[in-house]
């Protein structure tokens, strides 16, 4: 599909855009995008198209352009008030919240909106690097390869700090919202 | 690519329940929030319209693959990428600017080059009239008060020697050019310098791809084919600048630690137009 978008096949690159769309917002916003993640995300994948000619043939699409929609959050993110960015990630969810029928996914369901807050603060809690690796890791269901390609980190360094941020953000979450708690306490 | 475990790592090897086992939970749980996030907002669909009328409105040529030259010479444009992305992207800036100022061009754009000074594009429609010519310097200043004008030193090559002349432009938004002319063989070899500030200061229309050359840390493009350069002159009251367009021949173009884009023109070979290019230096250490 690359080797089509870089013969001058405009369309080609539509398919791709199409592709990762959904992915691409949920990075966005997963990062702190909020309202402007969709703006986000057309620059993303915009930048993208003019930057595709430096990608690797051996590498894979979704961490190069994920590592790009990062870099084009964090650029709006900062550029905006910090606090804005939580503001937008629960108005975001707010307004989600309508939109994804329950039946469709129950780990979906599973997760209430008070519980999500308590999610989304204690990932904001952790230090940028914790909050990336758990946000590829999980939030954007990245294999582990993917996150290190994406975040340019060493495999074994993704291992270490993923299971320090969990621990982490597993102190910091109140244990009494935790609904899976129950299913697995014995250790 | 498997590494070797790590002692520390037993965590993750069966049998072991070194990890919290409540984290287990937790990663469902925050692939759940990651989906919460899907589901808004434009689809696919309307995405891709949005990113192609975007690219279609500022004229982005396709993007072509570099000429893979080994994983070593792949990392170096990597590197240079991101160490330029601002640059590249404020290119794309300059990009507007040039469409606001010509008709679009909706021909099949299929290659885009941010240089400092120079924007480059690929445009097969695009037909250099025979008899490409390199225009020589006109009347000559010192290199110091070529340096004094444009506010910045020019490089010369070691290669060339001193230059038979020097002028001074004057480019849009208070940027200058600086122009190294030799007479060689009865033809012109010009070499142009601009302080490479995130500005436009030519666009070239080629036909065929320019190819990319590694000169020690910098990269360069060489244009073997005459292709039209496009650039912008201040008119006489100094407030207005047109437009003008002549062919060029074979041409060297080249960024130099981020600080300047050069442009060598009327050096037929390749290996000679790179081995000029290596040899540019302050004056001084000259002969």
């Amino acid at each position: 599909m690359i080797a089509r978008v870089r013969a001058g096949d405009v369309e080609a690159y539509a398919v791709l855009v199409r592709a990762f769309t959904g992915l691409a917002l949920r990075a966005a916003r997963a990062l702190g995008a909020g309202a402007d993640a969709e703006d986000v995300v057309q620059q993303a994948f915009f930048k993208a198209y003019c930057a595709l000619g430096q990608f690797r043939d051996d590498s894979s699409f979704k961490p190069w352009l994920l590592a790009i929609v990062a870099n084009e959050t964090r650029n709006t993110v900062r550029s905006a008030v910090r606090q804005r960015s939580v503001v937008g990630r629960e108005a975001t969810l707010r307004e989600a919240e309508p939109l994804i029928p329950e039946t469709t996914d129950p780990a979906v369901a599973a997760v209430h909106d008070e519980r999500r807050t308590a999610l989304l603060a204690a990932l904001e809690e952790l230090s940028e690097e914790h909050r990336l690796v758990v946000t590829y890791r999980y939030l954007l269901e990245m294999d582990e390869a993917e996150t290190a390609e994406a975040l340019g980190w060493p495999r074994g360094t993704v291992k270490s700090r993923l299971n320090r941020a969990l621990r982490k953000l597993k102190r910091i979450l109140p244990a009494e919202l935790d609904p899976r708690e129950g299913g697995d306490e014995h250790e | 690519m498997s590494e070797p475990r790590h002692e520390g790592d037993g965590s993750r090897l069966p049998g072991k329940k070194r990890e919290p086992r409540a984290d287990r939970g937790l990663p469902d749980e925050l692939r759940a929030l990651g989906r919460s996030l899907d589901g808004l907002g434009p689809g696919g669909e309307s995405m891709a319209e949005r990113v192609l009328a975007q690219i279609l409105a500022e004229s982005v040529p396709a993007p072509v693959a570099e000429p893979t030259a080994g994983p070593a010479r792949m990392r170096r444009a990597r590197r240079w990428i991101r160490k330029r992305w601002r640059m590249l992207t404020a290119g794309l800036c300059g990009v507007l600017t040039v469409l606001v100022l010509t008709p679009p061009v909706r021909a099949a754009v299929a290659e885009w080059f941010g240089f400092g000074g120079v924007e480059v594009r690929y445009d097969p429609s695009a037909l250099p009239s025979s008899g490409a010519h390199v225009p020589g310097c006109g009347t000559s200043l010192s290199l110091g008060e070529a340096r004094r004008d444009a506010g910045f030193e020019p490089l010369v090559p070691g290669e060339l020697g001193m230059p038979d002349a020097v002028t001074v432009t004057r480019e849009p938004k208070a940027r200058f050019l600086i122009t190294l002319c030799w007479r060689e063989d009865g033809h012109t070899i010009r070499l142009d310098e601009y302080p490479a500030r995130l500005d436009l200061g030519y666009t070239k229309s080629v036909r065929m791809q320019p190819r990319w050359v590694g000169l020690g840390r910098d990269t360069g493009l060489w244009f073997a084919q005459p292709h039209l350069l496009s650039f912008w002159m201040l008119d006489g009251d100094g407030d207005r600048w047109t437009r003008s367009e002549r062919t060029a021949g074979p041409t060297l173009l080249w960024t130099r630690r981020q600080e300047m884009t050069l442009r060598l023109e009327g050096v037929d070979s390749r290996e000679r137009a790179m081995e000029i290019a290596r040899s540019v230096r302050r004056p001084d250490a000259v002969r």
